[in-house]
């Protein structure tokens, strides 16, 4: 290894990436496995001792995800009905082992395609909180992933918290994926979905997103278009067509062929709509 | 360069000079010579490796020793006390849970964590939990019996 720091504050974290780039660890789920039968010598800035980084609390007007918030945490945590599909991922991904040291901000960070949590994310309109020595922004995260294991994040920079927007009440979330196994394998394709009701029993605001069938997971504003003032039952199920995922541009690979996740993925916005509108899925 | 390490691992206080890039595996068994926490896959994948940090099931293999720094770690070998089996291990010998047993110490590791509190677990409920650790000669169908009947045994 390079040099190994691990600071105990924000403030000490960000003046230490301030004087050169690091690798950020946490949970380490990602690092460890990519490097194995290779030396651990990168630098490294170990976040995990800051407690200001832990936690989930409602800040008046949003949800803040601390950065250290682990998948379990997460899948324990008392949230309304719009995380139930983030909860669902949190639940799914990896094993439980993965679950207690995994965070869903380096899930986010990380940045692959598959990320269980970007789908999710996309549809609560999440935030990236970014903060740097006297400084600090948000960017939304569909900004902050910029493409296969990239980011927005500068090298003198944190990723502090995820920000999450209160929802409407009734808002309820959902999420689907498809995989050869249900734990431990990378997704072939994943669907998150987030439906507010009206009044008279419609589709007030309907917000869907698809990972997994594309650099970075995609909301698909036509399909959510199609959606908003349906009545809100399991007929929903019949709305979307491939013609609504026009912003998905999947690859073919080892896992499945670009034509199969596609299909795939309208067969998940189908059985996720049908649920969320009280059929069987 | 190396750091100072101290932590409690099955009840002792132990401290130890590492190099930062040790794994926790690598601290349980090269440094402690706790070698019933196997390594399977370096991957995050098989489970070998679980143990326990502060009660919760981590795999060590992706874990430094330094971020297990002031914590308890409780491995395969702690759990015997005085000679006595744990009921979880006493569950695996009674109903043959095992066949080759290098998977044993991480399945004996996840199962307490995952029965905790829960004395009636359902067999679909102990296939979930069990996900992350891999087992290639058993089929699992024992492994599943023997935790159903630990679950049991350690509620009483």
């Amino acid at each position: 290894m390079g040099s190994y720091l691990r600071p105990r504050t924000i403030e000490e974290a960000v003046a230490q990436l301030a004087a050169g780039p690091r690798i950020l660890l946490a949970g380490g789920t990602d690092y460890y496995p990519a490097r194995v039968g290779r030396p651990l010598d990168d630098d490294i800035l170990d976040i995990t001792a800051i407690p200001d980084l832990t936690g989930i609390t409602d800040v008046g007007d949003h949800w803040r995800i601390g950065a250290l918030t682990r998948w379990s945490d997460l899948g324990r945590a008392d949230l309304p009905p719009a995380f139930d599909g983030l909860k669902a991922a949190a639940r799914q991904v990896g094993g439980a082992q993965v679950q207690n040291a995994g965070t869903i901000c380096g899930n986010v960070c990380n940045a692959s395609p598959a990320a269980d949590g970007m789908p999710n994310l996309l549809v609560l309109d999440a935030s990236v909180e970014l903060s740097a020595a006297g400084s600090v922004r948000t960017l939304p995260v569909g900004e902050f992933v910029t493409g296969n294991r990239a980011t927005e994040r500068r090298a003198d920079e944190l990723v502090t918290a995820l920000l999450i927007p209160k929802v409407p009440d009734g808002a309820r979330g959902s999420f689907l994926k498809l995989g050869t196994r249900q734990y431990l394998v990378i997704s072939i394709a994943m669907v998150a979905v987030l439906l507010v009701p009206a009044a008279d029993g419609s589709v007030a605001e309907a917000r869907v997103a698809v990972g997994a069938c594309s650099p970075v997971a995609q909301r698909l504003p036509a399909l959510e278009a199609a959606l908003r003032g349906c009545v809100l039952d399991a007929g929903l199920a019949d709305i979307p067509d491939p013609s609504h995922m026009a912003p998905l541009n999947p690859i073919d690979d080892v896992r499945a062929t670009a034509a199969y996740r596609l299909d795939a993925a309208l067969t998940l916005l189908r059985r996720a709509l049908r649920e969320q509108g009280g059929g069987a899925a | 360069m190396s750091v100072t390490v101290s932590m409690t691992v099955n009840g002792k206080a132990v401290t130890g000079e590492v190099e930062p890039r040790t794994l926790l595996v690598q601290f349980l068994r090269d440094h402690l010579g706790l070698t019933g926490t196997h390594v399977g896959c370096d991957t995050s994948q098989c489970g070998a490796c679980v143990v326990h940090i502060d009660g919760e099931s981590v795999k060590s293999c992706t874990a430094l020793a330094v971020q297990a720094e002031g914590t308890e770690v409780n491995t395969i070998e702690g759990l015997a006390k005085d000679g006595v089996l744990h009921p979880m291990q006493e569950a695996f010998r009674e109903n043959h849970g095992l066949q080759c047993g290098f998977c044993t110490p991480g399945m004996v590791m996840s199962a307490i964590e995952l029965v905790r509190g829960r004395p009636d677990i359902s067999e679909k409920e102990i296939r979930e939990g069990l996900e992350g650790n891999i087992c290639r000669c058993t089929g699992y169908h024992n492994i599943v019996k023997s935790i159903k009947a630990g679950a049991a045994a350690m509620k009483g």
